[in-house]
């Protein structure tokens, strides 16, 4: 009896869960196996029982989309599963984020790791918008690494299909610093281009290794904009005055990008400038991107298995893969061959502990806004 | 460090395929006509077998005046309902998309449980909701009982998690009524489009068409693009003509003839004597390890209850001896400590 009650016993089975490796608002995450091969996963709990309205939103649009999309750079749902008043996704295990990455003083990154983490992000999110799937959320630490390199995007709970025209869509989405001017304005009926502002601002972080438009709220978020491009003018972007929320924050000259971005091509600055265009409607898409010249031109993008490693990917690759495999405790217990492996371990839990209390920490700020 | 060849911008392999082929519902929830009457078939026999057992194991020999229904009855029962989702979201003036959604949902659900465990009626009030929130229309959950006589929260939330595994978790449906929109879109380009008041009527026939499909099985056999093509072609089979021909796809219109027989056939409301007269066998014959309070129902529980519990002394015993064996890895156990266990 109770079929599908069985069926989902039996796909519960199949993975284990290791260990606690972060916490956030409405989820757990741990670090886990598939039973039968030991290959490493994550899994994703979502607390559900506690919401008054059954299912929540973010964990019904982070499993719809993850579903429906298989692409090389969108992280990969493997299974879900329920267990009592829990929602559980079965995600590949991605060692590290771009976040991470961006903050390893250590590395030093050349123009072509920064063109290929661009290029991998694009195609990505083409994928996305190709399937009228808007994400709502990039930003370096969304952006996870797999040990291979490749870039993966992660984190759809805020994701929703592009409204047909003259539907109503809310601007609260996209943490601060990765907001366009439209959303700030309270524009409530935008595109894909919304993301492509986020990428941009990504693009920015890459070469200057700290966030580009870093506002304090949402108001200083816009003179930050602002003071980094210049304040649009109504030729440049017509009609934003009449945005619900529009607010002058003051006259900014525009700056050329040249001084800011010192050492950038010609290309690069070219690209950059197009993913932040104050009219939504001009700003480049991801499909355009991926055609732009800069992907073209030398230097070419650095292959993902050869692009800058943090201390604990090196080290997590570094062991033989064997070794993870065949030590493998089938009962549970505490994970073994903990012997050479503890250090990354531990530096991976420490990194993950100091990441996680720096989400929450933006995540309350992005409310309060 | 390496440097590779630039690779043509990646819109390759996957921009060949369309996308409604990498879809969970093109790879898991479409069926031929036999092997959905083989699917309905063998779960009606696999659960009447199972509730003839529990009844016997209950008192041997109840069971043998029991009317069991079989997988026509099962199907004109969720068929009721389906009429029932349409009205309820005529009353809450819910989106085609929701509507669409929770019918789908409902038929789904019934390829994978019987209406002799779950009743249609609750089944079809949480599909509808759940609907509301895949489709981003979500309401909340008291302003949606408020509006229904005779139902609490719980009677929408409690199977909520059931439907969703039903459904394998694969919320996004692609629906007929969104591909007639893009051919009306594609017909106003046509030469040989109508004057736009008329088109207008056309569109709206074929949408009666797409609500009448609903009611049938076309959805689980063929794409929505060939459905739309059929509602539209029942409603002005020259126009459909036109655009299919226009689109180079000649072939379709042949493809669509079933579907428009199917429609014509199966898009009937069943008829409220023959559907109460199954309500009444179901009231008999009806799984009483789900009814609330029965014998059987207490007997699973308590089952489930010293499983549970078995669960939970394994579980702390392990703790116990992790905990006197000492501790060789210092901080991992912590961090198992931590697991939180509630489940």
């Amino acid at each position: 009896m109770d079929a599908v009650e069985k069926a989902n016993a039996e796909r519960q089975r199949r993975w284990v869960k290791d260990q606690k490796v972060g916490e956030g608002t409405y989820a757990v995450v741990y670090r886990g196996r598939e039973l039968a091969t030991g290959r490493k996963i994550a899994i994703k709990k979502i607390k559900v029982g506690q919401f008054k309205d059954g299912l929540d939103m973010s964990a019904v649009r982070e499993v719809k989309y993850l579903r429906e999309l298989q692409h090389p750079n969108i992280i990969e749902l493997l299974d879900v599963f329920s267990s009592k008043t829990n929602l559980n996704l079965v995600l590949e295990f991605l060692d590290t984020d771009l976040e991470m990455i961006i903050k390893d003083r250590s590395l030093v990154f050349l123009p072509a790791d920064i063109k290929s983490w661009m290029a991998m992000t694009f195609r990505g999110l083409e994928f996305c918008h190709r399937n009228f799937i808007l994400h709502r959320d990039l930003k370096p630490n969304n952006l996870l690494i797999a040990s291979d390199g490749q870039l993966k995007i992660a984190d759809f709970g805020l994701a929703r299909d592009a409204a047909d025209p003259g539907y109503k869509m809310t601007c609260q989405v996209i943490t601060r610093w990765y907001r366009p001017p439209e959303l700030l304005f309270g524009c409530r009926y935008y595109s894909t281009a919304v993301d492509i502002w986020s990428v941009g601002c990504i693009f920015a972080e890459l070469m200057l290794r700290i966030p580009y438009l870093p506002g304090e709220s949402d108001m200083d978020q816009l003179k930050t904009i602002f003071r980094a491009l210049g304040t649009p003018t109504d030729e440049e972007w017509p009609g934003h005055t009449k945005l619900p929320d529009y607010v002058s924050v003051g006259q900014f000259p525009r700056t050329p990008l040249r001084d800011l971005f010192t050492a950038a091509s010609g290309d690069t600055l070219n690209l950059l400038s197009k993913c932040i265009i104050f009219e939504p409607r001009k700003r480049i898409s991801a499909r355009d991107a991926l055609y732009h010249p800069y992907f073209f031109a030398l230097p070419y993008p650095t292959h993902p298995s050869k692009l800058p490693k943090t201390a604990a990917q090196t080290a997590a690759a570094s062991r033989p893969p064997d070794e993870v495999d065949g030590n493998v405790d089938p009962g549970g217990g505490a994970p073994a061959g903990v012997g050479k492996a503890a250090p990354p371990k531990k530096l991976k839990r420490k990194l993950s502990g100091h990441d996680l209390s720096r989400n929450i920490a933006r995540k309350l700020d992005f409310t309060a806004s | 460090m390496q440097q590779q060849p630039p690779t043509s911008p990646d819109v390759s392999s996957a921009a060949k395929s369309p996308l409604f082929q990498s879809s969970t519902q093109y790879r898991n929830w479409r069926f031929s006509v036999e092997q959905l009457k083989a699917t309905r078939a063998a779960l009606n026999q696999a659960s009447v077998a199972a509730i003839r057992n529990t009844f016997e194991s209950d008192s041997p020999g109840s069971s043998s005046d029991v009317h069991f229904l079989d997988a026509n009855e099962e199907h004109l029962l969720v068929k009721l309902y389906i009429i029932k989702i349409s009205q309820l979201c005529g009353h809450f003036r819910f989106p085609e998309e929701v509507e669409a959604t929770g019918i789908t949902y409902l038929k789904r659900f019934y390829l994978k449980n019987t209406v002799m465990d779950w009743h249609p009626k609750n089944v079809m009030l949480t599909a509808l909701y759940l609907a509301t929130k895949t489709t981003n229309h979500p309401i909340s959950l008291e302003s949606y009982t408020a509006n229904i006589p005779r139902t609490n929260a719980s009677d929408v939330l409690d199977l909520e998690f059931l439907v969703a595994q039903s459904l394998a978790f694969e919320f996004a449906v692609w629906h007929a009524h969104r591909a007639l929109w893009g051919i009306w879109l594609d017909i106003q380009d046509l030469p040989q489009a109508p004057p736009h008041e008329e088109l207008q009527r056309i569109h709206d026939t074929a949408m009666q068409h797409i609500r009448t499909s609903r009611l049938t099985d076309v959805e689980l056999i063929y794409p929505p693009s060939q459905i739309a093509l059929a509602c539209l072609s029942l409603a002005h089979p020259e126009i459909a003509a036109f655009w299919a021909r226009s689109k180079n796809a000649d072939t379709a219109l042949e493809a669509i003839e079933s579907i428009k027989r199917t429609i014509t056939r199966d898009g009937d409301t069943p008829s409220v004597d023959v559907v109460r007269e199954i309500d009444r066998h179901l009231k008999i014959c009806k799984n009483p390890e789900k009814v609330v309070g029965s014998k059987a129902y207490l007997a699973k529980r308590a089952r489930e209850e010293k499983e549970a519990e078995l669960k939970r002394k394994k579980k702390a015993e392990n703790v116990r001896k992790a905990t006197e064996q000492g501790n060789p890895f210092g901080e991992v156990l912590v961090g198992q400590a931590n697991l939180d266990d509630d489940d």
